[in-house]
């Protein structure tokens, strides 16, 4: 690890002052710790932000509110949550391990980087790591890679789990930037596909920070799953994974959501398949269209063709776990 | 009321480890633990190239980081006597010969070495070391090279296997199963320190200190006594700590230059490439029987993956000569050099990776013949004796453990057709699968201090890598003494203490063991020697016929008259500390008997048809392993080892990239090996019956076939919940979609 200086703050506007292009922020340090040990991340400084944001989750006049230093492990465990948007619950405790989700924080999760392999080894070309090196993994092992939305020039996916029920949920992103300006973008621009520019992993705007989360009430809490397919059945990352919700009236589908972790640059939404699900009898029948229809145009890597039929099978037991309650 | 706030006493632990107290609460060291004055640290740099020749290496910005106290290539280092040249070099055996070549032979080599005051200046400065290459052709693709390699006989032949073209049925298949790495919870770690010119002391990670000891002794041709390894507690080890590793000589050329004592521990990264790990492997097999189902024959071929600097060989046929009954056997193996680090024993060498594919394929046999898989292998056994050497077993319960794992699990719910047994979107199946190992027994001492108290101490150089030796011995000192376990101490993993064997092969209860026993009867008769002088009616008498006691010494055959008390004899003869060391090792039973340990798996496994994933539900393991000493360290050997085989079966996995000539990942984030969540409850049996021949204490050794069959259990019920037959290693999700 190259040798860096280390501050504290306890306000945003203190930590938005000290940020330049070589300061990196530092909340939970589960991912940027491992970023710098395998010099991929060479700050010349660190500032601690975990006294600088907002740690509580807040019920506010159309929903709720989640600050960014919200660790996962309270995150997951909220009575509000729980009760309203248990969606998020379950794809936090589907990620990481228990101590890694006590440090862990919600601004931390959205900003954690890919685990291509190839990114974390500095010794194989890759274009998110090094704009213009080359990419390994489309030549070389991609079984974890994506299969809808990349590029050319980058294969990558996002490796959040609770990213994923927030793209479903229609949350937003409270970012504060250096002059002090607040501005809302929505989940499922927050990040990026990978395109031309793959060492861009999201629009989170220069120098700026995230403040907290936004999720509107919503009609899903008693139907949801988040299923998460895996190599090991705890503490790995999701082959794919899927993060449904529905919104039932008898049992007639007012309203779906379908998001997928696992499979692109980004928290991917099936819109196509949410809109045939509205108007539907929730049955095998209709989830088994759905998901059909999620999957018609992938084309997947060298080394990941499974992807494809297993995300198929992900999505209608997600569906199908929704009825069960 | 939580787990830390019941009463505890830290004097009396429930049965458990002699060492459990301080592995809880932190007192006990581990290699890199251990305080030493002056001490500094030292941090390897990999090559970034998988084959070639170093042209240069810039260490320049290195040394000028604050704190750095010298700098290891090839080209500046204190060289090594049993590496000066060539011819040495090669004599030495000691693979790869680290610094003192500027060949590359595969990618994360050490090339150089940066020692510094912390470890964080050492750390910093390594990533500052460059290095030129003249790059060489490669290969890391196990399965695109193997096709290059012919295969050898592995040992002779039996009867004519052309046999099997007149077989009534027969199975031919391939099988593949992928690398895997050891990773030990604690990382391989050396602390060095020159006492003197000639004198040198370690504490070091390894499963054996003698092996170290007597290695370093050769490579700086300095007297073995001069050499002093600590190795008191081990944090796992399954094979790679039965080799000594670059590392630690690496830490030790470090101490030499900058003399002072130095600190090298492995980062986790590291270690995927420097201590070894089961090699990928490739096997085909070719099996017959006749009508009812009775074994004609085997055709076995395997090759497994080495480096391009080592030659090593896996043994995967060994245990197709072990388990069955049957005329005619041809097997043949080779190797396959890759540009990879050399690979090692790693729990149940060999024989798990044979026996995988022999249980398999056995099981696809008894779907062809329609009969039970537990009674075509019971049709198989070879119950009397070794099928290769034709030597009597002095036991075999292998069909008791079939018998009654099939009890436990309950085998009779088996469906005897494949995809029969269906909730929702859950197949359901079962499959077993048996294994057998070699049970060894090497040359061991042992040592015993008696203090006047009637506290003795029982010593041994051999290891303790989480197994129960420590634990056992005790239970063994107390069964052949008499006296009470609180008052026998047990220090051993120090070579300074009476030598035994590297800890490996399910060896080291089975050896030490007789040493304990040797050492009880030699203190039995110095006391009794001693009692003599007292007492006439001990002159001369047998060991057998002494009686220990926490109070003292008596007589088996006379009555109480004749018991001396500890105090009054130490008072009498002016005693101090009593000290005895005995050896035993095997003998001539060894020709009029065969050996083995053997295991039977069961399992009862979930896959799920929509998503390819498998839970596996339940895992039963029973086992003979002679005498169980320690039935809980023993359990947990067992449970261990199953875990491991779930390991193997479904995830364990070191990919590499050929293009690139690299391990693909090397973290556990991606390399994959089971959690609590993907292992039920190991279901866990003993036959317990004691071996009369194999040692004194009558135990066989159970670390290895804890994992041999387990995969091929799990691949079997996989088969019979779904009907696919998946013969390549690990079954991950995927395979089972696309299967
Ligand atoms: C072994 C392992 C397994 C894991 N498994 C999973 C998994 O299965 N599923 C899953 O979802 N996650 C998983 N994780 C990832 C984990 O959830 C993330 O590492 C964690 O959420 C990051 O949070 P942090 O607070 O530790 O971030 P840090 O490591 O502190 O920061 C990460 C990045 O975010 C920036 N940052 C942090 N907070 C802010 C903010 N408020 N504003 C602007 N920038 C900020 C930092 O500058 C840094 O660049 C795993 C991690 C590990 C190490
Ligand atoms: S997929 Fe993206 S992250 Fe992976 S090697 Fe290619 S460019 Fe790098």
């Amino acid at each position: 690890m190259r040798p860096f200086l280390f501050s504290k703050s306890s306000a945003i506007n203190q930590a938005l002052a000290k940020k330049n292009g070589t300061t990196q922020y530092i909340a939970g340090g589960t991912n940027l710790v491992d970023l710098m040990k395998k010099h991929i991340a060479e700050p010349e400084s660190l500032v601690d932000i975990t006294s600088a944001l907002p740690a509580k989750i807040e019920v506010t006049a159309k929903g709720i509110q989640i600050g960014a230093m919200v660790r996962n492990t309270p995150l997951a465990n909220d009575a509000i949550i729980l009760a309203k948007y248990p969606l998020i619950a379950k794809a936090v405790l589907a990620g990481a391990s228990p101590q890694i989700r006590n440090m862990a924080s919600t601004g931390g999760n959205l900003l954690q980087r890919t685990r291509c392999p190839y990114f974390y080894d500095v010794t194989t070309p890759c274009n998110k790591r090094k704009a213009g090196s080359g990419c390994s993994a489309i030549p070389g092992e991609n079984r974890m890679s994506a299969i809808v939305g990349y590029s050319d020039q980058c294969i990558a996916v996002h490796p959040s789990d609770l990213c994923v029920a927030l793209a479903a949920l229609d949350a937003s992103v409270k970012v504060q930037d250096k002059s002090g300006k607040t501005q809302s973008i929505a989940f499922t621009d927050f990040h990026r596909l990978p395109g031309t520019t793959p060492e861009r992993d999201n629009n989170l705007p220069a120098n700026a920070l995230i403040h907290s989360i936004e999720i509107n009430e919503n009609a899903f809490a008693k139907n949801c799953a988040y299923v998460k397919v895996r190599d090991r059945d705890s503490y790995a990352f999701a082959l794919v994974s899927v993060a449904a919700a529905l919104n039932l009236k008898d049992n007639q589908i007012v309203e779906a959501r379908l998001a997928s972790g696992g499979v692109a640059h980004k928290p991917w939404r099936w819109l196509e398949a949410e809109q045939y699900l509205k108007g539907k009898t929730a049955n095998a029948a209709t989830f088994e269209a759905a998901a059909d229809i999620a999957i018609k145009d992938l084309r997947a890597q060298s080394h990941n063709g499974f992807k494809i039929p297993m995300l198929k099978g992900a999505i209608e037991t997600a569906l199908q776990q929704c009825l069960n309650r | 009321m939580g787990f830390f706030d019941e009463p505890f006493d830290l004097m009396t632990p429930p049965e458990g480890r002699v060492e459990g107290v301080a592995k809880v609460t932190g007192s006990g060291k581990y290699a890199a633990e251990y305080k030493v004055n002056g001490l500094c640290h030292a941090v390897l740099v990999g090559s970034t190239i998988a084959a070639g020749t170093i042209l240069n290496i810039n260490t320049s910005n290195a040394k000028q980081v604050a704190g750095v106290l010298g700098v290891i290539t090839h080209l500046e280092k204190p060289v090594v006597p049993g590496m000066a040249d060539e011819e040495k070099i090669k004599e030495a055996r000691f693979g790869l010969p680290v610094f003192h070549t500027d060949k590359v032979y595969f990618k994360g080599q050490p090339i150089a070495l940066v020692i510094a005051e912390t470890l964080e200046d050492a750390t910093y400065a390594a990533s500052l070391v460059s290095a030129e290459y003249r790059e060489d052709a490669k290969t890391v693709d196990f399965n695109g090279t193997l096709g290059f390699v012919s295969l050898t006989p592995a040992g002779k032949d039996r009867g004519d296997i052309t046999a099997l073209n007149s077989a009534a049925h027969s199975i031919e298949a391939e099988y593949n199963i992928k690398a895997e790495v050891h990773n030990p919870m604690e990382m391989h770690a050396t602390i060095a320190e020159w006492t003197a010119d000639d004198k040198l002391k370690l504490f070091d990670k390894n499963q054996g200190v003698n092996n170290v000891q007597r290695t370093f002794a050769k490579l700086f041709n300095i007297p073995v006594n001069h050499i002093e390894v600590i190795s008191e507690f081990v944090g796992g080890g399954f094979g790679s700590g039965l080799r000594v590793w670059p590392h630690a000589l690496a830490c030790i050329m470090a101490a030499k230059l900058v003399k002072r004592p130095v600190k090298l521990m492995l980062t986790r990264p590291q270690m995927f490439y420097s201590v070894g790990y089961r090699p990928a492997s490739w096997q085909k097999i070719k099996l017959g029987a006749n009508a009812d189902g009775k074994f004609i024959g085997i055709h076995h071929q395997a090759k497994n993956g080495t480096s391009v600097y080592e030659n090593f060989n896996e043994g995967i046929t060994r245990v197709t000569r072990l388990i069955y009954n049957f005329d005619n056997l041809k097997a043949e193996a080779a190797t396959v050099p890759l540009n990879l680090s050399t690979p090692t024993w790693m729990r149940g060498p060999g024989d798990c990776t044979g026996d995988f594919a022999i249980e398999s394929a056995i099981d696809e046999l008894s779907y062809k013949l329609n009969i039970d898989p537990v009674a075509l292998r019971m049709k198989n056994l070879a119950l009397e004796k070794n099928p290769e050497t034709g030597l009597p077993w002095s036991t075999n319960y292998i069909n008791e453990c079939i018998e009654k794992g099939a009890q436990m699990i309950s085998w009779k719910d088996r469906k005897a057709a494949h995809s029969q047994n269906i909730e929702g979107d859950w197949n359901i199946g079962y499959g077993m699968a048996v294994g057998a190992w070699n049970a060894g027994r090497g040359n061991a001492s042992a040592g015993i201090q008696m203090q006047k108290d009637g506290s003795i101490t029982v010593q041994t150089a051999m290891t303790d890598i989480g197994t129960g030796t420590g634990i056992s011995m005790q239970n063994i000192a107390h069964e052949t003494t008499g006296i009470s376990k609180s008052k026998i101490k047990i220090e051993l993993g120090n070579s300074n203490l009476p030598p035994a064997p590297s800890q490996g092969g399910s060896n080291g209860l089975s050896s030490i063991g007789g040493a304990v026993v040797a050492a009880v009867n030699a203190l039995k008769l110095k006391l009794a020697e001693h009692a003599a002088l007292q007492n006439e009616a001990y002159k001369n008498v047998a060991a057998a016929d002494i009686l220990l006691s926490d109070k003292g010494i008596s007589l088996k055959t006379a009555n109480s008259q004749f018991f001396i008390s500890y105090a009054s004899l130490w008072e009498k003869n002016k005693l101090g500390i009593l000290e005895v060391e005995a050896s035993s090792g095997p003998g001539a039973e060894r020709q009029k008997y065969a050996f083995c340990s053997s295991a039977a798996h069961f399992c009862k496994v979930r896959v799920n048809r929509k998503t390819g994933k498998v839970k596996i539900e339940r895992l039963v393991t029973v086992s003979d392993g002679g005498k169980i000493i320690s039935e809980k360290a023993a359990a947990n050997q067992m449970s261990g080892a199953a875990v491991g085989g779930i390991g193997m079966a479904l995830m364990e996995e070191q990919a590499t990239d050929e293009r690139l000539g690299t391990l693909v990942g090397n973290d556990f984030a991606g390399y994959h090996f089971p959690v609590n969540a993907d292992a039920p409850i190991i279901e866990v049996a003993f036959i317990n019956k004691p071996d009369p021949n194999i040692n004194p204490q009558g135990s066989k050794g159970l670390g290895e076939v804890g994992i041999i069959g387990t995969a091929a259990a799990i691949a079997n019920a996989i088969y019979n919940a779904t009907g696919k037959r998946l013969r390549d290693l690990p079954i991950t999700p995927d395979k089972v979609l696309l299967g």
